[in-house]
């Protein structure tokens, strides 16, 4: 049996009240769904509240999810993705008062605030650069417009093909791949700026 | 970007074709023209770079690690069964200690199985606990640090002076303790309480006292009470047959013993035995009989 035909059961199983079944796809899905909410969002706190507000979600409207529409996959991300732009236009306002109260040093755009605070003790030259490398890219990606980001996210992050990404983002095939590549490009042009800065 | 044709290939064909051509699925034809041009086209080669460039900073990102406790709160919120999520956790996990108990279950169920009976029940644990609680108590009080044994002094005048510094903590301790105060405090209480109602017994005693006497008037017989002589009171009965007779014989309602006032009186008159020391013994004789 396919994966697919699989997780088709399981949900059925849910919708008819089997809570080992649902029990099973919050299993099989919550790092997913984690990891697209950290990626979008920056925070993991936020990551934390959005990754339960999505399965709140999937609970309450499982019944809806047809297997003829697509895969329960894009179904999940079509959700995700939905609660993401609400909480993208809520938090509006509170990133524009963070981003006037944030430092200008290259050092502090290179570090996360955790990494600033915890000034690491002596670790190996690899390790730390390969940590530094994963934040600058991370904090990049926070730069880039909401629509680039969600197609990189999915993309090269999640793996997604580009017509389940059409489908999820509810966009036309031409618009994701010219997305992700606007977003690749744009995204190596801000790495590049910060790397020469730390550099 | 210019809408140029360089090596057979516009520039808008090439941004339709770049994705495809960064993700690696052109065709090799498709693909050689795709080069061709981005090697000669100067907005298009810089765009091809980013592009991958891009794609490679993103690939190196990896997966993080959600919350432990994300599962355990999406079902709490959502079918409520983290119980038995927690049940399975436990399962899976089993503690160092449990699989120790494993390897040595066999040990322990062969020679020792009725110690071991013994080390299972609660009420062992129990003991163990409040043994060491009341060992880490008084090692606490005493002042003495288990890393700090090594250095203790054996000899014995340091002993002696290690002994009363500690009484002497120890008392201050107990003395300054907020319980110990309200203990002092209630018993006092439970004093003051009693004291009343110990005089209660005597104001009844007292009460009882008229009774007693009057009694006392209608014993005509010269003997103490059955109670006097029950409480022991000795001197009391004798003090009142050393002088009963004068009391009794002053008291005009004591027929019988007025009479015999009356009569010793005759008697001494008649024998002029004044004092009637001698008399007394043969009226109470007389009395008796």
């Amino acid at each position: 049996m396919e994966d697919a035909q699989v997780v088709n059961l399981i949900v059925r199983r849910a919708v008819g009240g089997d809570s080992l079944a649902w029990e099973d796809l919050v299993h099989r899905y919550n790092r997913r769904i984690y990891n697209i909410c950290y990626r979008f969002s920056g925070s993991g706190e936020h990551a934390d509240d959005l990754t339960q507000e999505v399965f709140i979600k999937m609970y309450k409207t499982l019944s809806s999810y047809d297997v003829e529409r697509g895969a329960f996959m894009t179904w999940v991300t079509t959700i995700t993705r939905n609660l993401l732009v609400d909480h993208f236009r809520k938090t509006k306002q509170d990133r524009v008062t963070d981003s006037m109260d944030a430092g200008t040093s290259p050092e502090e755009d290179s570090l996360t605030l955790s990494d600033q605070l915890e000034d690491g003790g002596p670790l190996p030259d690899d390790l730390q650069r390969k940590r530094q490398a994963a934040e600058m890219v991370h904090k990049g990606l926070q730069k880039l417009s909401p629509e680039l980001r969600e197609a990189l996210i999915l993309r090269d992050l999640q793996d997604m093909d580009y017509r389940e990404i059409a489908v999820a983002l509810k966009v036309p095939e031409g618009t994701v791949k010219s997305r992700i590549n606007r977003g690749r490009a744009e995204l190596a042009r801000l790495l590049s700026r910060t790397y020469k800065q730390v550099i | 970007m210019a809408d140029e044709i360089k090596s057979g290939m516009h520039c808008a064909e090439f941004e339709t074709l770049l994705f495809d051509a960064v993700d690696g699925t052109l065709v090799a034809g498709t693909l050689t023209r795709f080069r061709t041009h981005a090697s000669g086209c100067a907005s298009c080669g810089p765009l091809f770079a980013d592009a991958q460039a891009g794609q490679q900073w993103l690939r190196s990102l990896a997966e993080v690690e959600p919350p432990k406790n994300l599962v355990h709160n999406i079902l709490a919120k959502t079918s409520g069964v983290e119980e038995r999520y927690q049940e399975q956790v436990v399962e899976r996990k089993p503690s160092r200690f449990a699989l120790a108990l494993g390897w040595l279950q066999p040990v322990l169920t062969g020679s020792f199985s009725g110690i071991w009976a013994t080390v299972r029940q609660p009420r062992f644990g129990m003991s163990v606990a409040m043994a060491f609680f009341s060992v880490s108590l008084v090692m606490s009080v005493a002042g003495i640090k288990v890393n700090e044994l090594a250095k203790v002094d054996l000899r014995p005048s340091a002993l002696r002076r290690t002994y009363y510094s500690t009484q002497a903590r120890v008392v201050k301790y107990y003395t300054n303790m907020r319980v110990f105060y309200e203990i002092e405090s209630r018993v006092r209480d439970v004093q003051r309480a009693t004291t009343p109602a110990e005089s209660r017994p005597r104001e009844r005693e007292r009460s009882r006292e008229p009774e007693k006497e009057q009694r006392k008037e209608n014993n005509t017989s010269g003997r103490p009470s059955k109670g006097q002589e029950r409480n022991g009171d000795l001197n009391q009965y004798r003090n009142n047959d050393r002088n009963g007779d004068q009391n009794y014989a002053s008291d005009e309602s004591e027929p019988v013993v007025a009479q015999a006032g009356e009569a010793r009186k005759a008697r001494e008159f008649e024998t002029g035995d004044v004092d009637g020391s001698t008399s007394l013994c043969s009226d109470v004789t007389r009395r008796n009989v």
